[in-house]
């Protein structure tokens, strides 16, 4: 035997284990009746809703019984308890008709994970030094009341943020209606990999606010535009449905795919043609469609609409548009530029996407504004097989609106500038919700620093991250399972979708559900709101909102909580997969015009951090298929789940063209240094076919100094080393307009792990 | 008629997003190995996204292939196990019973499609994520061999289900976990025995092939390529 | 967990010490902590247990107390009334202390032990039964009672006549070969995957 096990040999470890203990353990542990009747080794099915991303994809959890290790009354012991055991989509669901993607598969290790926050904490050491000690739900209660109350007493109000992420709800609505009948400013919904250019061009273009959806099913021809569509972009899961659908169930039609973009993605894999375009120069291409199509008089200048109406030229033809011009300022070809052209014009319905990195650059609305054009000229807004918008959810009882717009509340930035400016911290007291800027924020805006400033810091969320480190007080949030769940999706259906759903298992730990949280808050100031909430539960509200809807027979509520939400019928018929869709009014006829607020742009040269000498290289974060933006890399499954293009995994790398690479001295694995003008990171290389001479790619999610045992050190954060430039309109953060420079630091240390390594189909960048 | 599983995956439609891998070892208990083993090779898929890429850039493509254990009808594993611990069930599955398994590898050696993993430690589970375990399905321990079993789990429940109705088991009834999750369906399995079913459809298919086909496995794959653009 | 043969008396030798020495965890994940309470594995905890999970030697059950099948079944207590699983699905299950109330709420309520009962469960403790009859985990064995139940097959058969038993004794070897023979007899599948997977 070995010392070590010799060592063991001769320990006694005096823990009363439950399963993994010797002698004849049960007699030790104490079990408890259980909560619920249990009939063991039966399964049931119950609806919930994913709450991974915006999508949220309707959910159905198996549940079953299993041991749990409790503490009850102070007494641990073991309970038979009904738990989630497996996730699956929900077949019926109008997002993503049964199917999911791997990181909702994953979502489950979220409820089960060893790192979660399972009790009250109020902080014990310095802030940011992770000590806390735990506190009764009361003491927690009690505290932020008075917090409030103090704010209150000094009309201090408006010094009160909410920070949390992004996800159309009730839950949100909630939040804003607390905030705002409390005299606070609305939240802040902070989301690294959001697409604010694209709304505020789709508002412009279509007077629709809000995130597109694609018909791809019925399409014939798709020509994406970076927008990693199959993958993580926008609602990747209904996207994929339908993208299944165009190749193979469409009636005997092919559709065909064309993914231009400067880094091979996921989706990029699936593409018939692909095509590699200079960054920050994908609307100039869209244009360059559009000035041939009128040219040759495949269509004509008024077909599309008011959406052209953003653009400068349209109305000569886009005389700057001219294919040898494209060639030259996008790099595609001039007999290219025309075969696209009249390609996308004849093979109908045909459709184009864009989002992801097109749009994370200083001109990023030109490109959104000259797709939205192009796709108006050819008659694909809001018919078969092209882009329409998810009806909105009416509802007589909702005083606001759910989705709260893109450009009104304060964004991360302007809060961290707030913060630093001001002498006295306008920001008194901030609540967290799930939000981690100071991970996934440029470290050119101190948001930490910023955050710091903050008198009082509660967070509600389900774990220790980079931010949430920095609370005073924690009052842990269930997680979804065990909490009552509901969605407004944005996009990524045809039908007006509102999904709810019942907690599916009790909860675990001494969590509680940040709504009843806030409700019992506000029940506890003393000072009411200036109109008060009427409801004491969460589920009191979504019972209220969801019995109000329209439903052909029985109780609203009732149905919508045995199907996981309420969705609407298509008007005429039923929708079916092979059947046409009826047409649905163009979206500018039912809404709000399109306000021009900008004069008609033309292209611009995206401006890049870095001059070109000295920082040669494009850098290119991207969310990654596993640990997306970050705020997965804590669960298991995704950081062994071998990434789809490298097969990395628990890593970071860089993509580097194999030419570029040989030029550099650099070989797969080496450790290479990625410099910015705002700081350095280093990161073993990957050579990668699908990316530039001139780019580099590193995947976001990994570099947590904080965030669980799975994720903690590990990786680098390409984000923290961005410049903080910004589209000027919308002040969305211009993420890939940072340049880098690139240099070989050492040799392989054994930190890129690949699941194809060594085996034969593992990419040789030699030959 | 005895049932002959088999499964189609049509590569036109998989994205290669990955959601069959995560969403096999959310089913069938795989272990999570930690950066370390993985490190050593030791990771265990029983599916996996291949991706082969071709080309230099521009003129760069990537083809995705999700592969699982083919569920050979003449499977080169199933001969060199000395204690019957890899054999061919009646209807063609290639079983896996990790009791007589005593870890020779000597499968794994055989198997040209390198779909059989090994167990080199006991798997551990931080609790409390062991409460997600599959309690239909085995924890395997260390010394034996594991490997993709089509969710033999779900097709043995449908079949007790089933007889226990007095019917016969439906096409697209059994679902093993990966092609539930596919977002695309590009994963389809049923009953090869029956001309009428999906994956018996799909195999007649002009695009279908099998994988590895000459070197005389009879695997119950079939992957139909993408289909080409005129 | 298969050993290389060992010579017996060796086995015997360490098995004695072995037996003795205190917890910990073997072969477990390189990655596992320090704490065996808080990983599931299935790792045995010490060389001991792992000798005799390899032997299926069991202690006997130490049952809570000494439970009156006998006395149940003279009053015509069908099982699937307390083992309500066994017609629905794979697990008979042992019932708590609920299903035990659901009657001696008014039956025999001046008995002792169901005033105990009464009072273990208002403080929500259950009775920690141990299970009798089972395999070992590294058996693998995955026994789905309700198509035995559906073919008829009486409870006595493999559990022993309980009506002779107050707690459950394992009166029957249910060794591989006792349901082979009765599969082979009743033209169930005998196919290794009807239950080890």
């Amino acid at each position: 035997m070995d010392r070590r096990t010799f060592i063991k040999l001769t320990t006694v470890t005096g823990a009363t284990a439950t399963l993994a203990s010797c002698g004849n353990p049960e007699n030790q542990i104490v079990r408890f009746i259980p909560d619920d009747d249990i009939v063991p080794g039966i399964a049931a099915w119950k609806p919930s809703i994913c709450p991974l991303c915006q999508a949220g994809c309707g959910l159905q959890v198996r549940v079953m019984d299993a041991d749990a290790d409790v503490i009850r009354d102070g007494q641990r012991g073991v309970m038979k308890m009904l738990v989630a055991k497996k996730l699956e989509g929900h077949p019926q669901y109008p997002i993503n008709h049964g199917g999911l993607c791997p990181r909702g598969q994953a979502a489950i290790q979220i409820t089960y994970h060893p790192d979660r926050l399972t009790h009250p904490l109020k902080r014990s050491g310095a802030r940011g030094s992770g000590e806390f000690q735990q506190i009764t739900w009361d003491e927690a209660v009690g505290e932020l009341v008075s917090r409030l109350d103090t704010l209150a007493d000094g009309n201090g109000q408006q010094a009160l943020a909410f920070l949390s992420r992004r996800r159309p709800s009730r839950r949100q609505e909630l939040v804003s209606e607390f905030l705002a009948r409390f005299g606070a400013p609305p939240p802040i919904l902070f989301e690294l990999f959001d697409d604010h250019v694209l709304r505020h061009a789709n508002r412009l273009s279509f007077g629709r606010d809000q995130l597109p959806t694609f018909d791809l099913g019925r399409a014939r021809y798709v020509l994406a535009f970076g927008a990693d569509f199959l993958g993580t972009w926008n609602s990747p899961v209904a996207q994929s449905v339908a993208y299944g659908r165009m190749r193979q169930d469409n009636g005997g039609i092919r559709g065909k795919l064309v993914q231009v973009e400067s880094r091979m993605s996921l989706t990029g894999a699936n593409a018939d043609e692909w095509i590699p375009l200079r960054a920050g120069s994908d609307g100039v291409l869209a244009l360059g469609l559009a000035h041939v199509i009128l040219r040759d008089g495949l269509r004509s200048a008024t077909a599309a609409g008011p959406a052209a109406g953003a653009l400068a030229g349209w109305g000569e033809g886009l005389p700057n548009y001219t294919p040898e011009r494209v060639e030259a300022l996008t790099g595609v070809s001039a007999a290219r530029v025309q075969r696209l052209a009249r390609e996308f014009a004849s093979e109908t319905p045909a459709v184009a996407l864009i989002g992801g990195s097109p749009l994370a650059q200083t001109n990023g609305l030109f490109h959104a504004l000259a797709v939205n054009a192009l796709n108006a000229l050819v008659g694909s807004v809001g018919t078969p097989g092209g882009v329409f918008f998810t009806p909105a959810v009416s509802s007589p009882t909702a005083s606001a609106k759910a989705v709260v717009p893109s450009g009104a509340a304060r964004s991360v930035a302007t809060l961290a500038a707030d913060l630093h400016a001001a002498q006295q911290p306008p920001v008194q007291v901030l609540l967290l919700d799930e939000a981690n800027p100071v991970f996934a924020t440029p470290r050119a805006w101190r948001v930490r620093e910023a955050l710091e400033n903050v008198p009082f810091i509660a967070s509600f969320g389900t774990f220790i991250d980079e931010t949430s480190i920095l609370a005073d007080l924690i009052l842990p949030d269930h997680s979804f399972l065990e909490s009552w769940v509901d969605a407004l999706p944005e996009s990524g259906a045809l039908v007006p979708v509102a999904g709810v759903a019942a907690p599916v298992m009790r909860p675990l730990h001494e969590t509680r559900a940040m709504p009843d949280v806030l409700l019992e808050v506000v029940g506890k100031l003393r000072r009411p709101l200036t109109t008060p909430l009427p409801w004491k539960r969460f589920d009191e509200m979504l019972r209220q909102q969801f019995a109000a809807l329209p439903v052909p027979e029985g109780d609203a509520w009732t149905r919508a909580q045995a199907q996981g939400g309420w969705w609407g019928e298509l008007p005429g018929a039923a929708p079916a997969a092979g059947s046409p869709a009826p047409r649905t009014a163009p979206p500018s006829s039912s809404a709000v015009p399109p306000r021009q607020t900008v004069s008609p742009m033309q292209f611009v040269e995206p401006q890049f951090d870095g001059d070109a000498s000295g920082y040669p290289f494009n850098l290119l974060p991207y969310p990654s298929q596993t640990v997306y933006d970050g705020s997965l890399a804590h669960l298991p499954w995704l950081q062994e789940m071998p990434d789809p293009l490298t097969s990395a995994m628990w890593s970071s790398w860089v993509e580097i063209n194999p030419q570029t690479a040989a030029r550099l001295g650099i070989a797969q694995g080496d450790v290479v240094e990625i410099a910015s003008q705002h700081g350095s990171l280093r990161t073993p290389a990957w050579l990668s076919p699908g990316i530039g001479l001139d780019t580099v790619a590193i995947p976001v999610g990994q570099g947590h100094q904080s965030f669980t045992r799975y994720a903690s050190g590990r990786g680098a954060n390409p984000v923290s080393i961005l410049a903080p430039l910004t589209e000027p309109v919308t002040g969305a953060l211009a993420w890939a307009a940072t340049r880098v420079r690139v240099t070989r630091v050492g040799d392989a240390n054994g930190q890129l792990i690949l699941f194809a390594g060594g085996m034969r189909e593992e990419h040789d960048p030699t030959r | 008629m005895a049932n002959r599983w088999g499964m189609a995956v049509d590569l036109d439609r998989c994205t290669g997003c990955g959601a069959c891998v995560t969403a096999c070892h959310a089913e069938n208990n795989i272990a999570t190995v930690g950066a370390d083993q993985a490190a050593r090779s030791r990771a265990i898929h029983w599916i996996r996204v291949e991706r082969y890429w071709e080309g230099e850039y521009p003129d760069v493509k990537v083809k995705f292939r999700p592969v699982m254990c083919q569920q050979c009808d003449a499977a080169p594993c199933e001969p060199v196990c000395p204690t019957y611990a890899s054999h061919h069930t009646a209807d063609g599955l290639n079983a896996q019973v990790y009791n007589r398994c005593i870890g020779t590898r000597y499968c794994a050696n055989a198997c040209p499609y390198n779909v059989r993993f090994f167990d080199f430690f006991n798997p551990a589970w931080e609790k409390p994520l062991h409460l997600q375990l599959n309690p239909d399905v085995s924890i395997r321990e260390v010394g034996v061999m594991e490997k993709c079993t089509f969710c033999v789990q779900r097709i043995r429940g449908a079949q007790i289900q089933a007889k226990g109705d007095k019917r016969s088991i439906a096409d697209g009834e059994i679902k093993p976990a990966c092609a539930q999750a596919c977002p695309s369906s590009a994963l389809v399995f049923g009953d090869l025995n029956n001309p009428e079913s999906a994956v018996s459809r799909l195999s007649r298919s002009p695009r279908g092939s099998k994988l590895l086909e000459d070197v005389g496995t009879l695997p119950k794959v079939t992957y139909l390529s993408r289909q080409i653009e005129v | 967990m298969k050993r290389p043969r060992i010579p017996t008396v060796l086995l015997v030798a360490v098995l004695a010490g072995a037996g003795a020495i205190g917890c910990r965890v073997l072969g477990e994940a390189p990655h596992a902590h320090t704490d065996p309470a808080s990983i599931y594995t299935s790792a045995r905890p010490s060389f001991g247990a792992a000798v005799r999970d390899f032997f299926d030697i069991r202690p006997e059950p130490k049952q809570p107390f000494q439970f009156p099948h006998n006395i149940h079944i003279k009053n015509e207590v069908a099982c699937d009334v307390c083992h309500e699983g066994v017609t629905q699905g794979p697990v008979a299950g042992l019932p708590s202390v609920k299903t035990c109330m659901i009657c001696h709420v008014s039956i025999a309520t001046d008995r002792p032990m169901i005033q105990h009962l009464a009072e273990l469960e208002t403080k929500h403790i259950d009775l920690a039964w141990q299970r009798v009859y089972g395999y070992p985990v590294t058996a693998h064995v995955r026994v789905n009672h309700a198509p035995h139940i559906r073919a008829g097959v009486e409870c006595s058969t493999c559990h022993g006549n309980l009506g002779e038993q107050t707690v459950a004794e394992r009166v029957v070897n249910l060794h591989m070969g006792v349901c082979v023979t009765c599969h082979r007899e009743k033209n169930a599948p005998d196919d290794c995957t009807t239950c080890h997977f």
